[in-house]
């Protein structure tokens, strides 16, 4: 016999539940954004993007939602905002959405100017519909080594985040700081050599 | 084929079922090498697809690398379209051979959870069919109206051809489970997997049952195992809300937080191992020795992550993060009876380590 000691409540409700995830790279940063609005929500959320209230979601609806969505996002690198730009987005059916588990996905990128090397800061703030929305942020492990993330900082519902990072030259520029300290090096090690077998006075 | 010509085939497969079962009971006896359980795992393996008939046969088979590959996910069906052979669509020696193969290719734990998972949604089942509404009746795919829950309502999955040279994969899963396992020659891998559960807790024959009890159990104890600096460190200042790394999210590690496992003690450290072991250890155990070995020469550069209360009973998530682990625990909207978790191996996922050419 099987008793369950819960109340069965399936998925999510009155949440909407926006999860994002940064990769951050020295010119720019790219955004995933995955938004799920539970059942309570799905409708307005759907009523946002089928506009022409045919049924089906087209390319256009889906990017028109998707700038809405940006124009909510703010992305500052040191201080300095950058332009946040639609690259792609995905939903899935209305009947998926209207059953509270469906995900819109937008990927999004913003360029990052030139920057010294060394630490600097880029926050993330998602201000999208902020009286029903979950959110979580995350930094990506930076898919190159010229990328560091020093420490993530975030309020207490994840609407805020900034990456402390650390930007490293690259391998030309890592190869042109160490050049003086190698040959300044080599020029100590043949001096020692030369030294060494250098012809002595007999006594 | 003639009807003595299936007798003997499902006596056949009987026999090997009863053999993989036994082996499978074992353990706990001397350990059985890698490539011994993944003969055992592929005989029976063969043991379903020879108890099949041909249309079913087709349903359970894929290509090795097909769509299907990422095709799984916590949610039930018909939300989330799944293919292969679902389990209310065959008979009870077929069934059997299923189940079987399960128990071959998993711990005894590990498929003790299992069960235990598909138990839950057999609650989740008769309790929303009591409470009307036309949900949760095991319509399956193809039915009108809400999800369809219950142990029906899971599906097995051929990626590649069962073999104990090439590389090959099992996919079995439904609402609150995903197990896919990816064997190549004598290795093998889990990740990714999803055990959730919902409810958390349920009476079964008498018993009370907690399909993620352990998990949540060790964990709890982990955390306040810790002093108040490693408590500092372990917690986050803010609420995590679901699985970052879910169903969908393959492909890409998140930067680690929480205390690093260098700064906990010999027990401490070991409690984290053990917790690991909840998911590691679904595989069966003689995949899940070098795993755990492998989790173990990580530990340096493993961090244990949590946010929410710190009682047992409260609804907290957590994540255990290493170079070739991740673990997450998500209570679901802050329900301690629904609760979603996910294991990774970053570097493994899918077997991309161990199928590489």
């Amino acid at each position: 016999m099987l008793l369950s000691a819960g109340r069965p409540s399936a998925h999510r409700v009155d949440e909407y539940l926006q999860a994002a995830r940064l990769d951050i790279y020295p010119d720019r940063v790219e955004i995933v954004l995955d938004l799920t609005p539970g059942v309570a929500v799905a409708r307005e959320v759907v009523q946002a993007l089928d506009r022409d209230l045919n049924g089906a979601i087209a390319d256009n609806e889906a990017r028109a939602f998707a700038e809405d969505v940006l124009r909510a996002i703010a992305v500052d690198v040191d201080g300095v905002r950058v332009r946040v730009a639609l690259v792609e987005s995905m939903s899935p059916t209305i009947d998926t959405l209207l059953r509270g588990d469906g995900a819109v996905r937008i990927r999004a990128a913003a360029p990052i100017p030139p920057l010294a090397e060394g630490l600097h800061h880029l926050r993330f703030r998602n201000e999208y519909r902020g009286d029903a929305g979950v959110y979580l942020a995350n930094a990506l492990m930076p898919a190159t080594d010229r990328v560091v993330v020093a420490a993530q900082h975030r309020n207490v519902d994840q609407r805020d985040l900034v990456v402390d990072y650390n930007l490293r030259g690259t391998p030309a520029t890592r190869v042109r700081r160490g050049l003086p300290v190698g040959v300044a090096c080599g020029l100590v090690l043949a001096l020692q050599v030369w030294w060494r077998r250098r012809p002595r006075e007999r006594a | 084929m003639h009807a003595r010509h299936r007798i003997a085939s499902i006596a056949a497969v009987s026999v090997l079922a009863i053999l993989a079962a036994s082996a499978g009971a074992q353990r706990g006896a001397p350990a059985h090498s890698q490539a011994d359980v993944t003969a055992r795992i592929v005989a029976a393996a063969q043991g379903v697809l020879t108890a099949l008939d041909d249309s079913r046969r087709a349903k359970v088979q894929f290509p090795f690398d097909s769509p299907q590959k990422t095709n799984w996910s916590n949610l039930p069906s018909p939300m989330f379209q799944r293919n292969g052979l679902r389990l209310a669509d065959v008979t009870a020696a077929q069934r059997g051979a299923v189940m079987t193969l399960l128990s071959v290719a998993l711990s005894r734990d590990g498929y003790r959870k299992v069960i235990d998972i598909m138990r839950g949604d057999e609650v989740l089942r008769t309790t929303q069919s009591s409470g009307g509404a036309g949900r949760g009746r095991g319509r399956g795919p193809g039915g009108t109206g809400g999800p369809a829950f219950g142990e029906n309502e899971y599906y097995l999955a051929f990626l590649g051809t069962p073999s104990t040279t090439a590389p090959w994969r099992l996919q079995f899963g439904g609402h609150h489970l995903a197990i896919n396992l990816t064997l190549a020659g004598s290795q093998a891998t889990m990740a990714p997997s999803l055990p959730a559960a919902q409810p958390a807790s349920y009476a079964f024959e008498g018993r009370t049952v907690r399909p993620l009890g352990s998990e949540n159990d060790k964990a709890f104890a982990l955390i306040n195992a810790l002093d108040a600096g490693q408590r500092g460190q372990a917690i986050l200042n803010y609420r995590v809300a679901d699985l970052v790394l879910g169903p969908g999210r393959d492909g890409r590690a998140i930067e680690p937080e929480g205390i690093r496992a260098s700064a906990l003690a010999a027990a401490q450290q070991q409690a984290l191992l053990d917790l690991v072991r909840e998911w590691a250890g679904i595989i069966n155990d003689a995949f899940a020795e070098p795993r755990m070995a492998e989790i173990k020469t990580n530990l340096p550069n493993t961090y244990f992550a949590w946010s929410g209360p710190t009682t047992n009973g409260s609804a907290a998530y957590f994540r255990v993060q290493a170079p070739t682990l991740i673990v997450e625990y998500a209570p679901q909207q802050g329900s301690v009876d629904h609760i979603h978790t996910i294991y990774r191996d970053p570097t493994n996922d899918y077997g991309a380590k161990i199928t590489a050419k």
